[in-house]
């Protein structure tokens, strides 16, 4: 029976293996050519051919390779979450809300990931840092975004 | 003299007004951030980058360069100050600078740590303005195949010396250079990995994956594990050494430079190796070598010099030969390619005025370092206090700001969020994300030589060991791998990076 002695090095091992397959599935459009007429796949290809060996050797190294002591794994998947997908908020709502209330909402909605966070010191934060970076952004560096888009009411810019 | 006129074109960019005003903005952005906690040097200058394009190319890398030795210096004084390394660099300096400064000595080793980075700034960029002009002359004879072995030999040290399981970092490697392939290839036009996205068709953009992988995914990990510090810092007194403090320092800083600006040049050296190694090598050195640990001034004299000479002499083989030996160089090719200079052996003869200009700024943002930092060492002590939870939110705001920035298009602030997800996953397989960033940087490069070279060869692959500089280059990458390997070397490297 196969024991995995390092469960990690064997996830990423085989994670390591799906990425090259990833890259050569969708080179296969790509021609490839040969060593003296390369074509646009040929350097992708070979490197993910590599990949997939230095996958192998992690993996059968995971399997023969006693792990060397693992420290307990701390996993905040709020954290996570938030951290990650507040600047897809940032990115989707920057065109409509305009430059001052997406900041305010990023910075209030990421803060809350901290345990130690408050809603009176993120919501001071977070109107600080809207009113810096419109000063900073739309009038110093003249980014072309508004600092209120057309889906704020009344003073929105379209 | 040849040195001296070139040194003089420096100092004729590096002192325009707007220059040192661009150096001194760096510099103290990068202290400021250096000293905030659990934002090293690479973070800071991906979060900083975007504030630097509007810039004239030397302006803005003066000001990178600044903010790199800023956030270098930032992070010794947090070492000594709260026993918190701001960064890989200054964790041995925390052994003996944190001791000094519980006894009432704390004054002294931030003094040291600045007059002793001072000098080895100062002879490293003596260093660097001596030893660029000659290794760049032999570049540009190189061809495509010894560019592509050199490049080779670059990737393989640089993951060599890092810490870490090999084939690991070696799947970085393998997996930033794909990463790199994204875009429309070069040599025939065909679009690569873009999925019908017309921003793809540039390629991923590095500032954005930096800020992915370095930035936001540093924050994520703090976030795990996250303890509200309760800072408490006596007010510092007594910057000025006492003279048996300065017969003490004297060998040590010495040595650490020669050590630091050795390691410096080498692929993956860099800062921190150096100094680590100096400390080590004082360890067994010094007369006092009883009090080491207990805030012997000669274990933060030693491995403070030594940083910073390494710090500097990275940037040869940065400036002569287009290739990054750590991911801030990394940062910095990046930049230099954003401003339209192709690093490279030509940026010497192309652009004097740049690249002596960058050299002297070296020298006289050390200087605004010293002058700068001991007076305001009250105020990095007052930043040092701003509590996590309020700093993080900051960070992500400005980097969602400055990926949008790059291209002013949403679509970098996807990129980089797509990338902390993958610097995370990484970081929890215990992968190194920064040979990944070197092989993103280099992949567009080692792709063209190669092809360059095999159409040259018509196909034949034994052109990279008949020339017998590309065939000593690759002999040298394959002894380091085999010397890696070794057992016995590998088992003094786990020591060297554990002690």
């Amino acid at each position: 029976m196969l024991k995995i002695r390092n469960s990690r090095d064997f996830i990423g091992g085989l994670t390591m293996i799906c990425v090259a397959l990833l890259f050569i599935w969708f080179a296969r459009d790509l021609t490839v050519g040969n060593s003296f007429q390369m074509g646009p796949g040929y350097f992708p290809v070979v490197l993910s051919l590599l990949l997939i060996a230095l996958g192998a050797l992690i993996t059968v190294q995971s399997i023969v390779v006693e792990a060397d002591g693992s420290e307990p794994e701390t996993w905040n998947a709020k954290a996570f979450v938030l951290v990650v997908l507040g600047p897809v908020g940032f990115g989707l709502a920057l065109a409509g809300l305009g430059l001052a209330p997406t900041m305010f909402l990023l910075i209030v909605g990421v803060a809350t990931a901290s345990r130690y966070a408050n809603w009176r010191h993120s919501i001071l934060l977070g109107l600080f840092l809207s009113v810096c970076s419109v000063l900073l952004f739309t009038r110093l560096l003249s980014l072309p975004v508004a600092p209120f888009g057309p889906w704020v009411p009344l003073i929105g810019s379209v | 003299m040849d040195l001296f006129s070139n040194l003089m074109l420096g100092a004729s960019t590096a002192f325009l007004p707007m220059n040192l005003l661009y150096g001194f903005i760096g510099c103290l952005l990068g202290t400021a951030i250096g000293v905030l906690p659990g934002l090293g040097p690479t973070a800071t200058i991906a979060m900083l980058l975007p504030i630097t394009f509007g810039l004239p190319p030397e302006s803005a890398l003066i000001m990178l360069a600044g903010i790199f030795y800023g956030a270098q210096y930032g992070g010794s004084t947090t070492a000594i100050l709260i026993n918190l390394p701001g960064e890989s660099s200054s964790v041995v300096t925390a052994i003996d600078g944190y001791q000094m400064a519980r006894n009432g000595r704390a004054g002294a080793a931030l003094a040291t740590a600045a007059l002793g980075s001072f000098f080895a700034g100062t002879v490293a960029t003596i260093l660097l303005a001596m030893a660029a002009p000659p290794l760049a002359a032999v570049a540009l004879k190189f061809g495509p195949a010894e560019y592509f072995s050199l490049m080779v030999l670059g990737l393989v040290a640089s993951v060599a010396l890092a810490s870490g399981s090999l084939p690991k970092a070696m799947a970085m490697i393998v997996f930033g250079l794909m990463l790199g392939t994204v875009g429309t290839d070069v040599e025939s036009g065909t679009p690569r990995y873009v999925f019908d996205i017309p921003e793809l068709y540039d390629g991923l953009n590095f500032v954005a994956v930096s800020m992915g992988i370095f930035g936001i995914c540093e924050i994520l990990r703090n976030l795990e594990n996250e303890q509200e510090r309760s800072v408490s810092v006596k007010r510092v007194t007594g910057l000025m050494l006492t003279k048996d403090d300065v017969k003490r320092i004297v060998g040590p800083v010495l040595r650490g430079t020669a050590l630091g600006s050795f390691l410096g040049v080498l692929p993956g050296g860099g800062a921190m190796l150096a100094s680590f190694a100096s400390y080590a090598m004082e360890k067994r050195l010094s007369p006092n070598r009883a009090q080491f640990g207990k805030g012997a001034i000669e274990g933060v004299a030693a491995p403070e010099s030594a940083n910073n000479a390494g710090a500097q002499t990275s940037f040869i083989p940065m400036l002569t030969l287009g290739i990054p030996g750590n991911p801030v160089m990394a940062l910095m090719v990046g930049a230099m390619i954003l401003q339209g200079i192709t690093p490279g052996p030509n940026v010497i003869s192309d652009e004097p005025a740049l690249f002596w200009g960058m050299i002297v700024s070296m020298w006289s943002g050390n200087l605004m370092l010293v002058i700068l930092n001991l007076p305001l060492i009250g105020l990095w002590v007052r930043m040092l206090t701003v509590p996590y939870h309020l700093l993080f939110p900051a960070i992500i705001g400005f980097c969602c700001i400055g990926a949008y920035s790059i291209n002013n298009s949403v679509f970098d602030v996807f990129v980089m969020a797509g990338f902390s997800f993958v610097g995370f996953a990484l970081s929890k397989l215990r992968f190194e994300p920064a040979p990944l960033l070197l092989g993103f940087i280099l992949g567009p490069m080692l792709e063209e030589n190669l092809r360059r070279a095999m159409l040259i060869s018509q196909g034949d692959p034994t052109i990279f060991v008949r020339s017998p500089l590309s065939l000593s280059l690759l002999v040298f990458a394959v002894v380091v791998l085999v010397l890696v390997l070794a057992p016995g070397i590998s088992r003094k490297r786990d020591e060297a990076f554990t002690e």
